[in-house]
């Protein structure tokens, strides 16, 4: 046997140092509030919901495979029903936000079911009418909706008191960690196995007794919840919703954050989100070249590391190499 | 334990299988053979579910798997390789193994996503087991090593292993040994006279002809689809109608 080639240093090897750098993230994280003003408090929550809304995308372009733009629909869909079920059901936060995320898992499954039949342009074209559908449902059941102006949130409480800036930040922190954390221990057991099998090769999956509508379905639903979440604190972050916040404009970010991050890197999507949504606040401060800049940016991270930073660093740092990583691009 | 009946395959006006019948029993090897276009791996996709037969029957253990997805014979114990090469080449070598370990992880959904103790136990049981097969193939050290990057030849040997860890009763292996060194291909018959001492039924498809007689109990030659022969090694390498397929005379 040709053994001329090193074993690799994976997962085996990789655990403490993941574990120790979590944990100092982590302790970074809670001490930050005290460490910042409010306006970037704000753009910090603004990076938890992405984080959050890239690994529920990833789930579905990356680790299954499959070329999905319901994601901007998942994200309003968290955003509506956390606001509505607040302003019309008088739920508290938490409730609402519990709602978001079954309402978006429902519509993750629904959504899967066309990704049984189609793929590749056609269920693209598919997911991203669906994204409209809901668009036009946000505009014209007005009744619930509010129409095209929206709704503002009411005022965000938790255990009977309002919650400031921080305690936001806090509420945004635990759902993050917790929605991200499910969704890598979900990406290291048989399901995440099940997804990686079912985009490589589906019939040597069907062959190993995975069943490979199942596992569609249920990658499409926990990316629908775990975007929904993230919809759900987007209503609550900014005080409104409404329904041009979820276009193709929207969509557009989340494809891109994932892009740059790395397609199927569940470390790649948090990075890919916090520079996504960091990098436009920083150039703020130089008016007029902050598109260009910010689109010389895109084109130089996607030609020099096509793989995604996700992807760079996974090569440069054999221990952030990724259980289930991604070989390949563009063969969603 | 597999019993094929007069099965027959049709594509269009071209029949790839026609009226094949033979029976594959617990602890037995049994090979078939015969010259490209002869209808082996047809026969063999037929039999796994992965194309429809246009006649005849095929029971496992005396259940009738014609017409199941290739899923659902695969819970009943029955595991295949590709002729093609069906690596998941994005994963490591043992995720590949764990794969086939699928039906056999008791670990619920939610259970997962919260890393529930039961879960996490059948993960960590999952693991030792997929270790331990790559251990046994002789290949424990390429365990994190991206399947892609390996040579053929080891990723014939991660497939072998991923479709034995499971405790599969019938294996069906499409030509295991393409690609194999000769020393590989010497520790590939002896895992499978190994498995078939073990009461593991083996479906070979297979052109190398010193593997087929080593670990062969029967062999079965197909010529345009039609059985022309069913007999020990011994007797295949006499048998004239054989002879002449193979050599053009006999």
């Amino acid at each position: 046997m040709d053994k001329s080639l090193p074993a690799s240093t994976g997962p085996a090897s990789r655990g403490p140092r993941v574990r120790y750098i979590l944990v100092i993230i982590l302790a970074a994280l809670l001490a930050l509030p005290p460490m910042v003003n409010d306006y970037q408090l704000f753009v910090a929550n603004t990076m938890l919901v992405y984080c959050l809304v890239a690994v529920g995308l990833n789930m579905v372009l990356g680790y299954l495979g499959q070329l999905a733009f319901a994601s901007a629909a998942f994200f309003g869909i968290g955003a509506y029903v956390a606001g509505l079920s607040m302003v019309h059901l008088g739920l508290g936060s938490l409730p609402a936000i519990l709602a978001a995320a079954v309402c978006g898992g429902l519509a993750g499954a629904l959504v899967g079911l066309p990704a049984l039949r189609v793929r590749g342009y056609y269920l693209a074209i598919i997911t991203l009418a669906f994204g409209e559908l809901m668009r036009w449902l946000y505009v014209h059941a007005d009744g619930v909706t509010f129409g095209s102006g929206g709704f503002n949130m009411p005022g965000i409480a938790l255990f009977g008191s309002e919650l400031s800036g921080t305690g936001k930040y806090y509420l945004f922190l635990a759902v993050v960690v917790i929605g991200v954390g499910a969704s890598a221990l979900l990406l290291h057991s048989r399901y995440g196995r099940a997804f990686v099998a079912v985009r490589n090769n589906e019939a040597a999956a069907d062959s190993l007794g995975i069943a490979v509508n199942r596992t569609k379905i249920i990658a499409f639903a926990w990316s629908g919840l775990i975007t929904a979440l993230a919809g759900a604190l987007y209503a609550i972050l900014n005080g409104r919703v409404s329904p041009d916040t979820f276009g193709i404009s929207q969509m557009l970010m989340h494809f891109v954050i994932v892009m740059i991050g790395g397609l199927g890197s569940l470390a790649g999507s948090v990075i890919g989100a916090v520079l996504l949504t960091g990098l436009p606040e920083l150039l703020r401060n130089f008016p007029g070249l902050e598109e260009i800049v910010f689109s010389l940016l895109l084109i130089v991270v996607l030609f020099f590391m096509p793989k995604g930073v996700g992807g760079f660093l996974s090569s440069r740092l054999p221990w952030m190499r990724e259980r289930l990583y991604r070989e390949g691009r563009g063969n969603a | 334990m597999l019993e094929v009946h007069h099965l027959t395959v049709r594509f269009s006006g071209l029949t790839a299988v026609d009226d094949l019948s033979f029976s594959v029993q617990r602890g037995e090897v049994f090979t078939l053979m015969g010259p490209n276009g002869a209808g082996k791996t047809t026969a063999f996709n037929a039999i796994g579910g992965f194309i429809p037969a246009t006649q005849g029957s095929v029971a496992f253990k005396g259940k009738p798997i014609s017409g199941l997805r290739p899923a659902q014979i695969a819970a009943l114990g029955i595991r295949r390789t590709f002729q093609n090469n069906g690596i998941l080449r994005e994963m490591s070598v043992l995720e590949n193994v764990l794969t086939g370990l699928e039906l056999d992880t008791p670990s619920s959904f939610w259970g997962c996503v919260t890393g529930w103790p039961a879960s996490t136990r059948a993960e960590r049981n999952a693991t030792a087991r997929a270790r331990a097969m790559l251990d046994k193939m002789g290949i424990a050290d390429l365990a994190e090593r991206p399947a892609g990057d390996l040579s053929f030849g080891q990723q014939r040997l991660v497939e072998i292993a991923r479709a034995m860890v499971a405790g599969a009763e019938l294996i069906m292996l499409d030509e295991p040994a393409v690609g194999l060194s000769p020393g590989d291909r010497l520790h590939l018959g002896q895992s499978l006279r190994e498995l078939a001492a073990e009461g593991v039924a083996i479906l070979l498809v297979e052109h190398v002809q010193d593997l087929v007689m080593a670990v062969s109990d029967q062999v079965l030659v197909l010529n345009y689809g039609k059985k022309i022969a069913q007999c020990s090694p011994e007797e295949v390498r006499n048998n004239k109608d054989v002879l002449e397929v193979y050599l053009g005379h006999a």
